[in-house]
């Protein structure tokens, strides 16, 4: 027993310091890090390539990884990235760090290489020496980590209260405002903070590493449990925060103790502990204080006076409030909508099979975006999960069709049906919390749902999936393209339909001011939970279509760390336009074919940078290409007939966005859905 | 101008007021930003709430529209208790309100916001039975236009009609967050200074069309304000605040010549309604 406590208070302080790094940077810049898991990685990773590949020694090593290139990550990190952030709204943030979170892994692949890592040292010498403590066996490893929570427990705390750097730093997180008045620079002080995190990440990390091994999967997870704790200090507590890391390390490990060793229950048990500890912690939250406002105690009045009024609460910025032209075209959007929709529709005639059966795919994955384009760009939320959504909607259209012979297509209208009452339940446990945890929660749902549903032997069928026949009109991809695109027209129209009817506007009321909403009578967290049943009954839709092209269910397509890629392909092309989930949707299937095909295998790690790179530069383009393109084009357009567009009080980052997007020439399938080439497949006008 | 609301309505005065409000407590730690603040907006009156920065008001304004719990008190519309009731259907029963920080939809339309806004009062089914039909084909009904129109041109709006509120100057979005106030057809509107941040010539058409909409549509009006020149003119009567308490009601004249005020409030000067700027 008192082994596993041991055990328990390594994980443990993994978990505290990691929530630590998490706590200052969402206390001292208002951005929850979901890039933390990977930062965390690069480190470790850059650890082994020097302590294993190049052979240094421990010591070098590892003051070159964790004590200078984890700050010198969080510095560089703050000023491209996290500078740019300071006034987004938290839909960019939780993006952009989900961009990082996608970028760094295959970015890591391409910096150190892609061989397998069986086994991964810590900061130990080999082989690890084992201390016997009151007869317990202790390993050095063990024991480092100890000698690193204590470090940067006593460290940590004597800086923050005790000198006069840390009274900079707390007084910058109660009024950022204030404190640069009084000669402060918050630039310095942010980039302190990021360092620090930064350095807590590959401090984490490299601690981890010969616990967890070396996958950047893994290091998401370990993030996403630290998340937990997190919750549990309220987002802005630290020492609770890392209290509570402790607690759910020496759970886990007690709880491996209690259990049947190997058995099933233990497997589900343990990894579900600190979602289990988030779930409490969120339940208690919200009965002892009603609901979690994520703005308590962030800035003081002076910063509350000086943040931009009447910015989208979600999906605007300070710089994006109002898009587009003066006056709305209603419908407007629907002719250059329809023109993608053509030249999609044209492709598999004029493209050779290959591609035909990348473009059935891509269509299959636009459904699905526009589930995201449902619940962001209407509802004005993040959700982590609708991947998951999409993983329930194929393997029980999966499960009908073949187990209990539905005909195919009334099986994938059940696994919508099925997603959204479970959608619509998350919706009405979460909502009311506020936004960052939604986005939470939907995290910690996606991966309890990885674990214990589509791990299970029924779903998983040996690793191939429980197959889907395709309807038998459809068998070729040609005819299964136009019946993923029907679906695809069917869903767009509706959520067309809604963004322009009063539902739409109140929708619109409710992301730009719920204040405003609920005092004209507008139910805001019900319109709110309405939107995310609607868009996980679209993302179950998809992925049972999504099965069926793909022949099979197969639950490792649907896992929740592969959904942020997809999170980051819709927002790089935009979310608030149905024409950009098309795109994105065809992109994210054709893109890594166009690599495969015309570049070398050491270039196949560009698509997922590529994807992640496209959520980054979100912060300096929150519409995404697609709207942002199309406007350009139109402006140009009507300038050509010589009438002069609407007057556009544009922003000058929105202007510089453009310049840094040429619009390439010439009609054609996407290439690339990031910076740099973009694609002419666009739409004008639509809402923004 | 100066009329009072208490002379034009003398017949309203008996019935249960519009809104009012009971020993109001509000506690933030050890600070009480309200303490036992009572307040009647009888029907159809125009009543001013004054006090210093930091006396409490915005904070009563919240506990009366519905968005901030009270440590303790009551809160009644039309002599109804609606304490617990929360803003959204307190809309419902009649109350609307502006916000000193203009909280618009920035991407709607001026015109779609007073149609939201007349819809959820009086159509709110279409909010959720619009998802099902072609609801984009299917505009306004008859007197939905016309009280929108109404409004539009009673509030100057009909130049930005099909703007984006986004775009709107300071000005332009006070007009339109009383528009959608008013389209919601209210009793009782709260006004959290819609006049701060406009110039003479705006304020002046304001002002003029909130005293116009109480006369002709018999709204009960309470008013932040910090032009206490233009409170005094336009109200029957006047509550002010100070630290969270009460410490005067009133007539404009008393108000004007209650020693407690000019001490708390106002200085030692006496206050002379035509001239604002030896008020403030």
């Amino acid at each position: 027993m008192i082994q596993y406590v041991i055990a328990g208070l390594v994980l443990g302080g993994i978990y505290a310091i990691a929530s630590a790094g998490l706590v200052v940077t969402y206390r001292a810049a208002g951005i929850l890090n979901f890039g933390f898991g990977a930062m965390a990685y690069l480190i470790a990773r850059f650890y082994y390539f020097l302590h294993s590949q190049l052979g240094w020694g421990i010591v070098p090593a590892a003051l070159v990884a964790v004590v200078l290139a984890g700050p010198l990550l969080g510095t560089g990190l703050y000023f491209g990235l996290f500078r740019l952030l300071r006034l987004s709204s938290p839909l960019v943030k939780v993006v952009v760090t989900i961009g990082v979170s996608v970028c760094i892994p295959p970015l890591a692949a391409v910096l150190f290489g892609t061989e397998p890592i069986l086994r991964a040292p810590g900061l130990a010498p080999e082989p690890v020496q084992v201390f016997l403590v009151a007869g317990v066996p202790v390993t050095m490893d063990q024991l480092i980590v100890y000698a690193a929570v204590i470090v940067v427990l006593v460290v940590g705390a004597f800086v923050l209260l005790r000198t006069d750097i840390g009274l900079r730093v707390r007084a910058m997180v109660d009024s950022p405002a204030m404190t640069s008045l009084s000669g402060t620079n918050p630039r310095w002080v942010a980039v302190g903070v990021w360092a620090t995190s930064a350095f807590l990440a590959g401090l984490a990390g490299v601690l981890s590493a010969p616990i967890i091994g070396l996958a950047p999967t893994d290091y998401t997870l370990l993030m996403a449990a630290a998340f937990a704790a997190v919750i549990a200090g309220r987002l802005c507590n630290l020492p609770m925060a890392m209290a509570v890391g402790f607690g759910m390390g020496i759970l886990s490990s007690v709880l491996q103790f209690l259990l049947p060793p190997g058995s099933a229950l233990t497997a589900a048990v343990v990894p579900s502990v600190p979602f289990a500890v988030a779930a409490i912690f969120l339940v208690y939250n919200l009965l002892r204080w009603g609901s979690v406002d994520e703005n308590d105690g962030v800035g003081g009045a002076l910063d509350l006076a000086i943040t931009p009024q009447g910015a989208e609460s979600l999906t605007g910025t300070a710089t994006s409030a109002p898009p587009g032209g003066a006056a709305r075209r209603r419908w407007s959007g629907a002719i250059p909508s329809g023109a993608v929709l053509v030249v999609v529709a044209l492709l598999p005639l004029v493209l050779p099979n290959f591609w035909v059966g990348l473009l059935v795919a891509g269509i299959a994955y636009a459904v699905v975006f526009l589930s995201i384009t449902l619940v962001s760009g209407e509802g004005g939320m993040i959700w982590l999960c609708q991947v998951t959504f999409a993983g329930i909607g194929a393997i029980t259209s999966a499960q009908l069709a073949s187990v209990y012979d539905w005909p195919v297509l009334l099986a994938v209208l059940a696994g919508g049906a099925i997603a959204a009452p479970v959608g619509l339940l998350i919706g009405v446990l979460t909502i009311r919390l506020g936004d960052l945890y939604v986005a939470l929660v939907t995290l910690t749902f996606g991966l309890l749902m990885d674990h214990l549903v589509f791990s299970r032997d029924v779903f998983v069928n040996g690793g191939l999936g429980v197959p889907v026949d395709r309807p038998t009109f459809a068998t070729d991809d040609q005819t299964m393209t136009y019946v993923g695109l029907a679906v695809f027209v069917v869903v767009a129209a509706a959520i067309l339909n809604l963004r322009h009817s009063t539902t739409g506007l109140a929708l619109g009321a409710v992301r730009t001011s719920p204040a405003g909403a609920k005092t004209v009578g507008v139910p805001v967290v019900r319109m709110k939970v309405v939107v995310t049943g609607l868009a996980a009954g679209v993302a179950g839709i998809g992925g049972a279509l999504l099965a069926v092209v793909a022949g099979s269910a197969l639950p490792e397509n649907f896992l929740t760390l592969g959904g942020m890629v997809w999170l980051a392909v819709l927002v790089t092309a935009g979310f608030r336009s149905v024409a950009a989930a098309l795109i994105a949707g065809v992109a994210f299937a054709v893109v890594p074919g166009l690599v495969l095909v015309n570049l070398s295998a050491s270039w196949n790690q560009l698509p997922p940078i590529l994807f992640g790179l496209g959520a980054i530069a979100l912060a300096k383009n929150p519409e995404g290409f697609v709207l942002q393109n199309g406007r350009a084009l139109r402006d140009m357009a009507m300038r050509s007939i010589g009438r002069s567009p609407a007057g556009h009080p544009r922003h000058p980052a929105m202007t510089t966005a453009s310049r840094a997007a040429p619009v390439a020439e010439g009609p054609g399938p996407v290439r690339v859905a990031t910076e740099g080439r973009r694609s002419v497949l666009t739409e004008t006008g639509e809402r923004p | 101008m100066t009329a009072h609301a208490a002379v034009r309505h003398p017949d309203n005065i008996a019935a249960s007021p519009a809104l009012s409000a009971t020993g109001v407590t509000v506690r933030f730690g050890g600070l009480a930003a309200c303490a036992d603040v009572s307040i009647v907006v009888p029907q159809g009156a125009m009543v001013g709430l004054v006090g210093p920065n930091g006396a409490g008001k915005s904070t009563l304004f919240s506990v009366l529209s519905g968005l901030r719990r009270p440590t303790a008190g009551q809160v009644f519309i039309g002599g109804r208790d609606a304490t617990r009731v929360s803003a959204r259907a307190r809309s419902r029963l009649g109350l609307a309100r502006t916000f000193q920080q203009p909280e618009l939809f920035t991407g709607l339309t001026v015109r779609e916001h007073l149609v939201l806004a007349h819809r959820s009062r009086h159509a709110a089914a279409r909010l959720w039975a619009d998802l099902l039909v072609a609801g984009a084909l299917r505009g306004g009904t008859g007197p939905e236009d016309e009280r929108v129109d109404y409004l539009i041109d009673a509030l100057y709006l009909r130049d930005v009609e099909h703007q984006l509120a986004g775009t709107l100057p300071l000005g332009t979005s006070r007009l339109l967050e009383v528009g959608r106030a008013l389209a919601t057809d209210p009793s009782v509107l709260l006004l959290d200074e819609p006049l701060s941040g406009l110039d003479e010539h705006e304020a002046e058409g304001l002002a003029r069309t909130l005293r116009r909409v109480n006369r002709e549509e018999g709204v009960a009006m309470l008013l932040v304000e910090h032009d206490v020149a233009m409170v005094l003119s336009t109200c029957s009567s006047i509550v002010v605040l100070d630290f969270g308490v009460v410490i005067a009601t009133g007539t404009p004249e008393e108000v004007r010549t209650d020693p407690r005020v000019r001490a708390a409030y106002l200085g030692d000067e006496p206050i002379d309604v035509p001239d604002p700027d030896g008020a403030t």
